[in-house]
Order: structure tokens, then sequence, then C-alpha cells
């Protein structure tokens, strides 16, 4: 039986103001995302898919329409989304984004440091086990290879048990091969831990084991593609 | 053309990106110019103008004839008739107060009728730029010009012909008629004029000038001589004790005696630049990494390594040649307020000054262009070299490089401990020329050697306590500190940047502080009075008016006076520099006088052998200046005598700079047989009551203008002179902390700019704006904290060299070290809360930056 979506986007719609200039960079987009599943955006650059990710992860607010994660909107005062966030929300990126000066264990556990969470080593520890990183823990992200350093930022993405995943070009700077590896993950932990997982990719190898893969173009959802 | 348009495009519009780095860089560097500019405006008017009342008047002559005590009368008919058709010009010097503007004027007695074409008066009816003798021949009258109550005022005094004043000249008020003004603008100076012969009536000194004036003929039958010869020729034909020598000597000696004291200034006034410096190198670095790219792609498309380095240091220049721009009128106005406070000291420590007009030339224009620039170009000079040596295809490659990720810490350490050892060794070695060069060497080596240990004792401390930081503060704090860590050429700049500032003012603070410390314990045994009195006036050390015999004779009868102490002074030159020359009296050595001497033999053994003998003691700057020990002999002129005496000890002064020979008071009495006491000190009986002497003494005093002090007023003035004194030091050091903590600001927020996108992710990875701010405040509280151990630590040592090398050359005094706890606190606190503030507009603008431009610019 199909859970209920942890994320809704309903009919959004995100302007911005460039050089006094309008720009609608998404139109009218609806999309869900439930716990367990992996759902890949596709489309080409400057089609709205960071945007719509920032939306999905309340970094960023629509213009018209509104984003539901979990049953609560991101139209919240800024303290409750910080919260939000915290609780809810793990981001991957496409250019890894560690800290260079914190080592691969510092950087998993920063987001619960930040958050106040006790056991914050152990946790961090643990998922860094859970992404095959055992034994690299003290290593500082120049000394690990880029598909390890994209592991640690899936580590830190997860490691506050997050119910929603943004991935933004998580194989965007690997080889194939790596990159494979890291989809396999990142769908073997959507899995296990039932996250709803949002993903915007270039790659079509990453699109193939999403359980959707939905097409954007000019701001707009022009398909959808259930397995 | 063509170049200096893309160079403005490439190099100075990114500035302009960021106005107010900019700002803070141009104001830091604009700060430092201005206070070496001020510092040199000053000192040329606090110091260039205490020969102007007296020599200002003397016109073209070519010696002077002086005495310990004043020159016979006798001597000037000596000289009229030896065959040399000399011009002979006597003159009274000295000095009286005119209570009603509470100042200290020059008194000074001429002969008006026979030199009055020398000097402009305007007298009554006179027409502004009428010459005195037109004047005095249409409305002053002989009787008139010699009575004994004419005086002419400077007019700015605001005096009228007509007007009666009254002065007090030595501690006697008395009343005299203006009989016109002159103009005392324009380096002349308001004085007191009156006729020698008045003059001599008003200070009691009948039978004696202060001074003669003497021109040599021009044209003579005489065979021609030099000057020298002259000068052997006149010396010849006076008494032994009368020097002779060349007119504007006493200048050029008080010149070179303010020589190392205008040195010392002038070389504190460079801190704040040396401070800027550092900054630049930063903001040039911080440019370079930033543009490394940049640098990459024009490399590429045909760019030179020269035209790469000069881009640099053009971007340098154009900083130092704004904070120049904007310097000099702020070193204008700040000259205004640092000439008082010179000359303050001078006036205390040295000779009476009167601060001139701040003289702004064109050569102090350039020379803060000057050194803007060229103190912005050295400090470029390594971050623009290394620019120019970027790889293109290296820059390319690998973008944007964090700021100096490769810092050689264990080869700094090295440098850093060859600078210290060399330092070390350059502490130790002799003055030259009077002036501790050697000792500023080893301050500047062990500065540098300061900067070359910072990055590891910077990293060493960071790993040391990034536990207990993270327990303390929190994650915050973690990432603070790694961050700090991990830019360490950064940090180690702006830790080196403020530690200078901190250690300099630390040590200065140590140095005054043992100084005051010092001198407050030698308080205790220099003055063991109840009470002292001196004459009206401010006090100066070249200024001994005097008290009058019966009131101190009147003062020793009062009841319940155990004795009265009379100590005399003089103003000598001895051996080509100011000297003061006291007696005292030596009846009861028991009580009067506890002094320490550098023997360390007991006082009264040292004080019994002054009495009634050719012995007298020095004070240790006159025995340092002069190179004198406990048993050589000076040769003294006292009166028309010359004697020799015998150096009995040396003893611990710091009253004055100048250098002291004291003697006992009756044996200064059988050359100058002036009984008057320029101070005394009064010694209550035991079980007298103190303010009850106090007020017999008011009573008795009620003719005479005279100061009285008890001896906790008399210490406590003491102090607030000293206060004052050092005044101008402190203020320096406040600049040059103004300008670090500038810096630390502009770099924090360079430091913001450069770190946009990790504070974007912690905005993703859920820090809230609280714990950015946070991060940022106490990044630049950790700066504080290092920069201000680092500075305590280096600034212990520097105090070392202040106190015992640079001080004992340039001014001879034993300082005893003391932790002026208080002060070194009070300073680094208001340091470590200028470099949070520093921080907090730069966390403010890291709390507004959109991460998710931040996150996704890359």
């Amino acid at each position: 039986m199909p859970s209920l979506p942890l994320l809704e986007v309903r009919n959004v719609v995100k302007d911005y103001e460039t050089d006094g200039q309008k720009v609608r960079a998404l139109d009218g987009v609806s999309l869900s995302v439930s716990p367990g599943e992996l759902v890949a955006l596709v489309g080409r650059s400057g089609c709205g898919k960071s945007t719509l990710l920032n939306l999905a992860g309340a970094m960023d607010f629509p213009s018209s329409g509104e984003v539901l994660i979990d049953g609560r909107s991101t139209r919240a005062a800024a303290d409750e989304l910080t919260r939000l966030r915290r609780e809810k929300v793990g981001f991957v990126f496409q250019s890894f984004q560690l800290l260079h000066t914190l080592s691969a264990v510092e950087n998993v556990e920063l987001p619960l440091l930040l958050a106040g969470r006790e056991k914050a080593r152990e946790t961090a520890l643990e998922r860094l086990r859970a992404v095959d990183l055992d034994g690299l823990q003290h290593r500082l992200p120049h000394q690990l290879s880029g598909g390890q350093m994209q592991r640690v930022a899936i580590a830190r993405a997860l490691v506050a048990a997050p119910r929603l995943l943004l991935a933004d070009e998580p194989t965007g700077n690997l080889d194939n091969a790596t990159g494979a590896t890291i989809l396999d993950l990142l769908l073997r932990l959507t899995r296990e831990q039932q996250t709803a997982t949002l993903m915007a990719t270039h790659s079509m190898e990453a699109a193939a084991v999403a359980d959707s893969v939905v097409t954007m173009r000019d701001g707009k959802i022009s398909d959808v593609k259930r397995k | 053309m063509p170049r200096l348009k893309l160079f403005a495009r490439l190099m100075l519009l990114p500035l302009a990106r960021e106005p107010v780095r900019t700002a803070l860089t141009v104001f830091a560097v604009a700060l430092g110019v201005a206070v070496v500019l001020a510092i040199d405006l000053a000192g040329n008017a606090a110091t260039g103008s205490f020969h102007s009342s007296l020599e200002t008047l003397s016109g073209q002559e070519d010696f002077e004839i002086t005495a310990t005590g004043g020159v016979p009368e006798t001597v000037l008919p000596a000289l009229t008739s030896l065959p040399y058709n000399l011009r002979v010009t006597p003159r009274m010097e000295d000095y009286a107060v005119l209570p009603e503007l509470r100042r200290t004027l020059p008194l000074i007695g001429l002969d008006l009728v026979s030199e009055a074409s020398r000097f402009a008066l305007q007298t009554s009816g006179a027409s502004q730029s009428a010459p005195f003798p037109a004047a005095a021949s249409r409305n002053a009258s002989i009787e008139t010009l010699m009575a004994r109550d004419s005086v002419w005022l400077g007019e700015s005094l605001g005096k009228r012909a007509g007007d009666t004043v009254q002065l007090v000249i030595n501690d006697q008020p008395v009343r005299f008629v203006v009989r016109g003004t002159y103009p005392d603008a324009g380096g002349n100076e308001s004085a007191v004029i009156l006729d020698i012969a008045a003059a001599q009536d008003a200070l009691a000194r009948a039978g004696r000038v202060d001074r003669i004036y003497l021109r040599v003929p021009q044209e003579t039958s005489v065979e021609p001589a030099s000057l020298e010869e002259w000068r052997s020729r006149l010396q010849a034909a006076l008494p032994a004790g009368l020097e002779v020598r060349p007119a504007g000597a006493a200048t050029a000696e008080n010149r070179k005696m303010l020589s190392a004291f205008r040195w010392n200034l002038r070389l504190l006034s460079y801190i704040a630049l040396i401070v800027g410096a550092f900054l630049i190198y930063n903001t040039i670095s911080v440019s370079v990494v930033r543009r490394r790219a940049e640098i990459g792609i024009v490399r590429a498309i045909g760019a030179s390594r020269v035209q790469v380095l000069f881009a640099f240091l053009g971007e340098a220049a154009c900083i130092g040649l704004a904070g120049a721009v904007l310097g000099i009128p702020l070193g204008r106005f700040m000259a205004s307020g640092a000439v008082t406070l010179m000359g303050t000291t001078v006036s205390a420590l040295y000779v009476t000054s009167r601060p001139g007009d701040i003289a702004f030339t064109p050569s102090s224009v350039a020379l803060a262009l000057v050194v803007g620039v060229a103190a912005t170009l050295f400090a470029a000079w390594s971050p623009a070299r290394e620019a120019a040596a970027v790889s293109p295809v290296e820059a390319m490659a690998r973008g944007r490089r964090e700021f100096g990720v490769h810092v050689a810490r264990r080869s700094s350490l090295w440098l850093a401990l060859i600078f210290a050892a060399v330092a070390a060794a350059a502490s130790r070695l002799p003055p030259i020329g009077g002036k501790p060069f050697f000792g500023y060497l080893a301050t500047l080596l062990l500065v540098a050697a300061g900067v070359f240990a910072i990055p590891a004792a910077v990293a060493f401390t960071l790993r040391a306590t990034a536990a207990a930081l993270r327990s303390a503060l929190g994650v915050e704090a973690l990432l603070a500190s790694r961050s700090l860590a991990g830019s360490l050429r950064r940090t180690s700049v702006l830790v080196a940047t403020l530690c200078t500032a901190v250690a300099m003012m630390t040590a200065v603070g140590i140095m005054v502080g043992s100084f005051r410390a010092t001198v407050v314990n030698w308080m205790d045994s220099e003055l063991p009075a109840d009470l002292y009195l001196r004459p009206a006036g401010n006090p100066a050390a070249d200024q001994h008016p005097t008290i009058s015999p019966e009131l101190t004779a009147a003062i020793a009868r009062i009841p319940g006076v155990r004795a009265v102490q009379r100590l005399r002074a003089y103003e000598i030159s001895y051996d080509g520099a100011p000297a003061t020359l006291g007696s005292m009296d030596l009846e009861n050595t028991q009580i009067y006088r506890t002094s320490d001497f550098l023997s360390g033999r007991p006082t009264a053994d040292v004080l019994a052998e002054l009495r009634g003998t050719g012995a007298v003691i020095v004070s240790e700057p006159f025995a340092y200046k002069h190179q004198v020990r406990r048993g050589d002999s000076l040769w003294l002129s006292l009166g028309t005598a010359r004697a020799a005496f015998r150096v009995a000890d040396v003893y611990y002064d710091y009253a004055s700079e100048r250098g002291m020979v004291l003697m006992d008071r009756d044996t200064l009495l059988r050359y100058l047989p002036d009984p008057a006491a320029s101070n005394i000190a009064v010694f209550v009986a035991p079980g007298a009551s103190v303010s009850e002497v106090r007020r017999a003494i008011e009573n008795a005093a009620a003719n005479y203008r005279i100061l009285m002090f008890a001896n906790g007023d008399l210490r406590a003035q003491a102090v607030q002179i000293f206060d004052r004194t050092f005044a101008i030091t402190y203020a320096l050091e406040a600049v040059a902390v103004l300008v670090a903590v500038l810096g630390v600001a502009g770099a924090l927020l360079a430091l913001v700019m450069d770190r946009r996108r990790e504070f974007g992710l912690l905005r993703y990875l859920g820090a809230t704006s609280a714990q950015i701010r946070k991060l940022i405040l106490v990044e630049a509280g950790l700066l504080g904290v290092l920069a201000n151990l680092s500075g305590v630590a280096l600034g212990f040592f520097l105090s070392l060299i202040l106190i015992f090398v640079i001080n004992k050359q340039s001014f001879g005094w034993t300082i005893r070290l003391h932790w002026p706890v208080a002060v070194i606190l009070g300073a680094t606190s208001v340091v470590f809360l200028a470099t949070l503030l520093a921080g907090y507009y730069p966390a403010r603008i890291a709390v507004r930056l959109n991460p998710l431009e931040a996150v996704h610019e890359e």
C-alpha cells in the first residue's frame, strides 16, 4: 500500500527578478515523493531542477503555490524552518561541499552538533559505516577520493535521520563506475531508511535507478515516468 | 592609456566593489601616515620653540658670554676696552609669572636706550609697523624707557599702553606700567621686556647680567680671524669661570639634548605604520589569492610576470597614495594635539618650551606621501611577487585555492630563533653617537622573530585548545578554530598585525609602568619632608626662581618647624650639554636625604664627604651622559671661577633628564654668594601639627607668591606630571592598536566574503543566523586572544630592550622592572573587545549572505 507522500509540491510558481526583469523559474509545478521512493528530476541546465530542490528543502520559498514537508508548510517562521530542515531534510551536492578543515567524521556529525543533539560522534561513526567508510573517519576531505567524499556527504545528509533527502547532481563530479556505486548507495539507503529521495540529475544512468523520472522543461514538468 | 584602462578595470574596480573593506584599509594606512606626520610636525613645533624668546631678539650676534649665577657687570668695561671694536650687548634673562593669565613668560632685560633699534616695539600712538626707535623718539622719553616700572609686552597678552600689570618675579609680586606692545605673532614669542637695570632690580641681581652677546668686527684693522680664533682670543681675556661660546649654542645644546627624546618618539610613531604595512600585506595577499584564476587567464593570454607584479604593486601604491592623501590633513590635525603633549614633556624634563606654530611645509607633505607609498609598496612586494610567479596552467586548472595552504612552519620557527638570537646580540652593543641604534635594531629583530614564530604558535595553540573550545563554546568554536587553523597564513598575518600592536603597547606599558613604580619608590626616599615650598608659576626643568631669604628665615623660626632645608639650583652648561647645578643644606643628613646611591653606600657616609669640601654628587643621567664615575673630577664654572670637584658618588635621580650636580650649600655659597633658595623643604617637629605649621607658613608668606605642597600633594603632582609626560606614548600606542583593529575588521570582512560557500553550506546543514554570527565572533575573539597572548609575551621581551637598552642608552636612567598588571589587563581587554567589535559587521554580512547563491555559485 503506497504510504502518504512526504514531500508535496503543489502548483508552485517561482519568479526571480534579474536586472529588473522578472524571470519565471518554475511555472505551476506539482510533485510528490513518498517515503522509500527515489524520484529523479531530469532536464536541461536552467530548466528549474535546482530551484525545485531548494524549494523542496525549504531553503527558498515559492512565489505562489505550496510546499509541504511531512505535512508541514515551508511558509513558517525562520526558527521553525531551521528546525524543519534540521529534522526532516538532508542535502547532497554535486561538488560534495565538505568543509575542508574538518575530518570525515567531523563533517558527518556537523548537522547534529549544529542542532545540539547528543551522541553526535557515535551516530556519525555509525553513518560512516553505513556508507562503507569505516576506518577513514579521521581523514580530511583532500585525503579522500571523489567517491569517498560523496559518501561522506551522503552520510552527513543522512546523519540526522531526515525523512527527505535532496540530491543535486550527486554523480556529476564522479566517473561512471564511482557514480554507479553512489547511486546504488542512495537507492539502498532510501529503501532501508525509508527516506523520500528527490534527485536532480543529467545522467541517464542515474535516472535509470529511480522509481520515477520527472522531466522538466522551461520551469514546467513535461513528463513523468513511473517504473 | 590602454594599459591604464586595463589596470583600472582589473585592479581598481574590484577595490570599489568592496567599499567598506577598501575604506578600512585606506583609513588604516592614513592613520599610520598621520601619526608619523603629526609627530614630525609636532616635534618641530614643540622643540623648535624653546629658543624663540631669547634668540629672536638677539639678532646677528657671534658669541655669548655666560657664567653660572650670572656674569659680573665689571666684565662689560673690560670687553669694551679690548682693542677689537666689539659690539657688546648685555642681557637679563629669566621668567616672570603673569598671574591673571596663569602664564610664565620670559622676562628679558635689555639696554633699551642703546638697543632699541634691534626689535620692533609698538608704543602707544605709533603705527603698527613702526620700529621701536621711531616710536620711542616720538612717544617715549629716555626716562620712560629706563623707568623701573616700565614694561613692554607681546600684544597677544591683551594689554595696552597705559595699563598696569602685576607680575610675579621669583616670589615677589611687582606692579608695572605697560608702555607699549610689540607684535608677537609669527615666531616672536610673548615676553616681558624691560630695561636691563629694571630687570636687575626686579630679579634682585644687582651687578650681574645673565648673558652678554658679542658681535666681532666684520672688517677690522686687526688681522682677520676665524670664529674659533675669536673665541679663544675672547676667552683668554676673561676670567676662567666665564664661558664664551657661539651665539645660539644653548639652542644647539638643547636640540642635542632633545634629540634622543625626539628620536624615540619618532620611532614610536612608526609603529602604527608598521602595523599598517602588515595590513597591506594581508590585503594584497587576499587580492592575489582571490584572483589566482584571473592571473592565470591574463598570463595565458599574454601578460608578462613583470606586468602582473606591477599590477599588484600598483594596487598597493593606489591604496598607499589614497591613505597618504587622507593622512596629510589627519596628521596636521593630530599634530595640534601632539604638540601640546610634547611641549609638556619637554618643559617637565628638559627645557622651557613654548609650542610654536606648526610649520606645514611641502617637505612635510612629501614625507607623508613617501612614507605612505613606500610602506605599502614594501608590504606588497612579497604577495605581488607571489602573484607574478603564478603558473597560468596551474592557476586555471585548480581555480581558487585556499589562502596560504602552505606555510613553512618549521623553517619560520628556525628563522624566529635566529632573529631572536641576533636581537639578543644586538641589544648588548653600545650606542652610536649617544643613540641606541642597536637597541632599535634589536627591537625590530625581536618583532620579526615574534612574527615568524606566530604560525607555529598559532597552529599549536589552536590544535591544543580545539577540544576545550568545542566543549566550552560549542560547535561554532570548533568551526572557528578549524577555520583559523585551516587558513594559517592569513590567520598568522592577522595575529601578527594585532600582536605587533599589542606587543608594543605592552612593552611601552611595562616600561612606563616600571618607570612610574621606580619614580614612586624613589620619591619615598627623596621626599622625606612634610612641606615643600617653591615660588609661584609652572615648574620647568630649566627655571629656578628663588624664595626670599627673609621668608626662609621666618619659616625656620615658626614653632613646630624642626628644620628647613634649602635647595638652590642654577643652570649650567657642562661639556656642551645643559645641566643643573644644585646645592643643599647638609647640617643634618639623617633627616634630609636618604637617596639611593649607585655604589650602595649609606647616604650619611656619602653626604658627610660633601660637607664643606670640594666634593659633589651627580645624578645618574649626568653620570651616564658625561661618562663620569665615582672618584672622577669635574671642572665647574662658578661665577668667575673655575674649580675642580671630586665626584663622591652617583645617585639615582628621576626628576629631570638634564643631569644634576649637587654640592654642599656652604661650598656653593663660597663661589656664588646669593643666599636665596629655589625650593625649601620644611620638616615638622615630632608632635607638632603639620596643618598648624602650614597655616603659620601661609601667614608668614602672605606678602610673597609661593606655592606650598604637603608631602602627599607633591608626590601626587609629580605622578600627575609623569603621567602627562607619557600621555603621548600611550596615544601613539592607541593609534597603532586602532590601525590593527581596523585591519582585523577589514580582514574578517574579506574572510567572510571568501567563505560565502561555507556559510551557505552551514545554512543548508541547519545552522541558524545566530550560529553563523557566533562563529564569526568566536573567530574574531580567538584572533584577539591569540594576538593578546603572543603580544604580551613578545611585549615582555621588548620591554626588556626598552628599559635596559634603549632607555638606558638614551637617557641614562636605571629603571627597575615592574609589571603594571592592571594596565596590561585593561589594555588587552580593550583590544579583545575591539577585536570582537571588529567582527560584528562581518558577522552581520555573513548572516545576510544568500545561501543559495553561495552554494551554487561554484
